[in-house]
């Protein structure tokens, strides 16, 4: 006792908003935790440690994924999306305009995870109802805003998206 | 005049921010060489501790420093940021750490560590021998001769007993037809703030402490730390976050983290931070459950003539709040709601060896207003009045002398429009008598009253009001405000910021609320709390603006030759009233008082004059001319699945006299935030604990249920009654609170309607519905 046990780093390669990092980190470091400590990307927060709150959700591989659930080790050679990388060229994503305009956020804690998971539910399904939109954020709590302003930050955007697409622009 | 920007749903500036993963929480904040600490926290209710030995702990490799009782400060206080530590009214009955346990989760040792793992580690080396003391969890029983005793200064366990009396209780009773008494009970529930307590102290070695915490009262957590350290005041400064994860009165005390990560830097001669998880999140903060026993005398045509309340506050551990909160909901939950001649209340705020209660939203008038407008339901109910009416009947009125505050008038109050345009909305008067739909899944529509609210805290004892405000012009014609008070995310940074720039005659974006701000560089301003920021830090934002406009049309009247109050700003131009030719941008004004004495130009060189010269600014310290109410009204339509005992929220509409709407978008997303965390409190939060060993079972979102996007109204509409409030920052009064506590007795009464059940105690989960239709038995 008395002694701290040696633990072997592993070492984890991503690419995370488009850019190759590589780290030797603990094997039981989290993924969350690598994202802010490690490459100090803090827009990735934290409101729980039990998977729950999703404050913490990024886009492994395209999926969205709760990133205090997934091991640092778990995301080597992956691509990795957080809400620093949805702005390109300076230009907000869709999305993020919306949230902005449509008084989508409060605190602005669980923003971040908010936006990743509409990200993904806008992937799937360009036109998402108002009910399709309430189960693809319910894994995302938000205790300021009541949901409503989310709501139509999400169709807003999705509108958005939809003429951009129809104007030939890639988002 | 007409507004440009007051009224509008302008974009808030801190959203780009915000959607981009803004930086500034103070989650995020890193020092060099910090230090990480954990604490070690009691498995016992109510224990003595006989020994701590930390030296393992001492020597593992990382571990800076440990902290034990016989380190702490044995100085009694308060945390409670609103009011002065050593204020009459208040309890100090806390130590940071003591070597008497009275609740399972109390820290009786920290370690401060290279890494967080290593603190955990260092935690499991520390031997504590406890010595088991009787407990006890329910505060009936702990009111009771012979219960185990949590202080020695309180007999029977009651920390505060307040007492209030109007009229002739008796002689009210001997007037009315009838009377009706009924038992009401609230649960623990959480804020759930989504950014956890956490917080970096840095004691530099003279004696002097920066503290970055997420709290929301940056002068408060300097006077309580320094009062527990034993310092000055002027010892500690506490950096401003420019943003915080929530706080809905979460954070509205001094927690175990400050304090203990501040004697940890001390003793480490570095930074210490201290992040809480979850689970010490739930057990830091909650809103008190409450057991009121109501009785109430009625004349047969509804009008009040007796009205007694007595209730029970479980404040857990320790006073802290509970020794307040009890106080407003005596008066602003019961006594104030309605006119009444004969009333008496009193209150027990109660010592139990369960968590420490702390402050939210609607700080004690919700478990109020859930027993007295349920209560009013079901006496229209039996005697066939109509509830609408009832309450027109026994409301105050516009133009009375206000119940609470001295000298005030409730010139701008608006219940009887808040209730006639509420019900047309949701067509309340189309509703069918309860329990009359067909088939298992049965509607119903029901509403609840908040009659009377607050706009700050003025006039209320020992509780500080007074804002303040500094804004200073620069030479681009943008302005910088900075201000103490703290925005938690229900949009202050925007409201403020549009009171700005409405005076000053800027266009919204260029106003910003300086990034830094702390407690040696802006006034005083009491906390966000008690739905007082738009009012009372927007009085004193608007006065600040007022100084740094006059010097503003001062400097404008001189170069446009004409007279100072001639002149008007508007969209970042001075123009000469009538004569919209002469006109001057602001940033030229600017940019002339902070100029040379002499500008060389092609004309030669050119003098200005003395009084030109100087940064133009505007500096505030004030409080607000009052303290006026809102009032406020929510009904709900619900559906009720009698053979599954689930309640589904289906629409809401409420109605708040606010005076003048600044921001209408925000103060949708208000409403729309209250009705979110009530209808969890209605019907499915509840932190439980272990009867015996009082170890919470709820501490993570899977156990706590609050609602998520999926439990949500389809609809929640809010109707702003607007007027021009003559104490207010363009006419505004608040809003935060009521919403809040409104909607858990209107979701009761609709539940009363759709079903024909009556529920007293909340949550009103699935189970108690079954059981009160008996479809399941009772335990």
């Amino acid at each position: 006792m008395n002694t701290i046990e040696i633990i072997e780093k592993v070492s984890v390669e991503v690419t995370i908003n488009g850019q190759r990092q590589r780290r030797d980190v603990e094997p039981r470091m989290l993924l969350v935790q690598f994202i802010r400590d490690e490459l100090r990307l803090t827009g990735t927060h934290i409101g729980c440690d039990t998977t729950y709150c999703g404050a913490c959700t990024v886009l492994l591989n395209g999926e969205p994924v709760k990133s205090c659930t997934v091991l640092a080790a778990q995301a080597d050679q992956c691509e990795i999306l957080t809400v620093e990388g949805l702005e390109q060229d300076g230009k907000l994503h869709p999305l993020q305009e919306a949230f902005a305009e449509h008084h989508g956020l409060q605190c602005g804690y669980c923003t971040p995870g908010m936006l990743m998971s509409s990200v993904a539910l806008l992937a799937d399904n360009p036109s998402p109802g108002r009910k399709e939109i309430r189960k693809g954020i319910a894994g995302n709590l938000c205790r300021c805003t009541g949901y409503h302003n989310i709501f139509k930050a999400v169709e807003a955007a999705a509108e958005e998206m939809r003429e951009g697409a129809d104007h030939g622009h890639q988002i | 005049m007409t507004l440009s920007i007051i009224g509008k749903s302008v974009p808030r500036p801190d959203a780009r921010d915000k959607v981009t993963g803004g930086k500034g929480y103070p989650v995020n904040v890193r020092l060099p060489g910090m230090l990480h600490a954990k604490m070690l926290r009691s498995p016992y209710p109510h224990a003595r501790i006989l020994r701590i030995d930390t030296r393992a702990a001492e020597q593992l490799p990382g571990v800076k420093a440990v902290l034990t009782p016989a380190d702490c400060p044995q100085r009694k206080y308060t945390t409670v940021y609103f009011v002065p530590t050593d204020a009459a009214s208040m309890v100090r009955d806390m130590l940071v750490m003591s070597d008497t346990v009275r609740y399972a989760g109390q820290p009786v040792a920290a370690v401060a560590a290279t890494s967080i793992e290593i603190a955990e580690q260092a935690l499991e080396l520390i031997e504590v021998e406890y010595e088991e003391l009787p407990f006890v969890f329910d505060p009936e029983e702990a009111m009771q001769p012979g219960a185990p005793q949590l202080h020695e200064h309180a007999e029977h366990n009651i920390a505060v007993n307040p007492v209030m009396e109007f009229g002739d209780l008796e002689a009210g009773f001997a007037a009315a037809d009838h009377v009706f008494e009924g038992v009401y009970e609230t649960q623990r529930v959480h804020t759930c703030y989504m950014e956890p307590r956490v917080c970096v102290v840095d004691a530099d070695g003279n004696g002097n402490f920066v503290v970055h915490s997420s709290m929301q009262h940056l002068f408060g957590l300097r006077e309580k730390l320094a009062y527990v350290l034993g310092i000055p005041e002027s010892r500690v400064r506490v950096i401003k976050p420019p943003y915080i994860g929530g706080g809905f009165g979460g954070k509205l005390d001094i927690g175990y983290i400050e304090p203990i990560a501040a004697l940890l830097s001390v003793r480490a001669n570095r930074p210490v931070r201290i992040e809480q998880t979850r689970y010490e999140d739930f057990i830091s903060t909650a809103r008190h459950p409450i057991k009121v026993y109501l009785k109430t005398g009625i004349t047969k045509d509804g009008v009040f003539t007796a009205r007694y309340a007595k209730s029970i506050l479980d404040t857990g551990a320790h006073a802290t709040h509970g020794a307040e909160v009890i106080n407003v909901h005596g008066a602003f939950g019961f006594l104030l709601t309605y006119r009444c001649e004969h009333r008496k209340w009193e209150g027990y705020s109660v010592y139990t060896n369960n968590m420490v209660g702390g402050g939210y939203r609607g700080y004690g008038s919700p478990q109020a207003c859930f027993a007295v407008e349920s209560q009013i339901d079901e006496i229209c109910d039996e005697l066939n009045l109509d509830p609408i009416e009832f309450r027109r009947k026994n409301a105050h009125q516009p133009g009375d002398p206000h119940p609470f505050v001295q000298g005030m008038h409730l010139d701008t109050y608006a219940f009887d429009e808040c209730l006639t345009r509420g019900a047309e909305r949701i067509g309340y008067a189309q509703r069918t008598p309860a329990n009359t739909d067909a088939g298992h899944i049965k509607r119903g529509v029901g509403f609840a009253c908040q009659p009377l609210w607050v706009s700050g805290c003025l006039g209320f004892p020992d509780i500080y009001e007074h804002s303040g405000a500094i804004i200073k012009l620069n030479v681009d014609g943008t302005a910088d405000l900075s201000t103490a008070a703290m925005d938690l995310g229900s949009g202050q940074i925007t409201t403020l910021c549009q009171i700005a720039a409405e005076a000053l005659g800027l266009p919204m974006e260029a106003v910003r609320i300086t990034e830094t701000a702390d407690t040696t560089t802006v006034p005083f301003d009491a906390p966000s709390h008690a739905s007082r920021v738009t009012y009372s830090a927007g009085n004193a934002v608007l006065a600040a603006a007022n100084v740094a406009k006059e010097r503003m049309l001062k400097v404008a009247g001189i170069m446009l030759e004409a007279d100072a109050g001639d002149l008007e700003a508007r969209d970042g131009r001075i123009t000469v009233k009538g004569s919209p030719d002469i006109s001057i941008a602001i940033a030229d004004v600017v940019r002339r008082a902070e100029s040379p004495f002499i500008q060389v130009t092609e004309d030669g060189p050119g003098p200005t004059t003395v009084e030109e010269k100087g940064t133009i600014i505007g500096l505030s310290s004030t409080a607000p001319a009052g303290n006026p109410s809102p009032a406020s009204v929510g009904f709900v339509e619900v559906t009720v699945d009698t053979e599954t005992g689930e309640v589904r929220v289906e629409r809401a509409v409420y109605a708040h006299d606010l005076g003048k709407v600044i921001n209408p978008n925000g103060a949708e997303g208000q409403v729309e935030g209250g009705f979110q965390q009530a209808i969890g409190y209605a019907l499915m939060e509840n932190l439980q604990f272990d009867e015996n060993s009082g170890a919470c079972l709820t501490g993570d979102f899977l156990d706590y249920k609050m609602p998520t996007a999926v439990e949500m109204p389809r609809s929640i509409e809010s109707i702003f009654i607007e007027s021009n409030e003559p104490t207010g920052p363009y006419g505004a009064k608040s809003l935060s609170e009521p919403c809040i506590t409104v909607p858990a007795p209107a979701i009761a009464n609709a539940i009363f309607n759709a079903t024909g059940v009556r529920i007293r105690d909340l949550p009103i989960t699935p189970e108690k519905i079954l059981v009160a239709l008996g479809k399941l038995p009772s335990e």
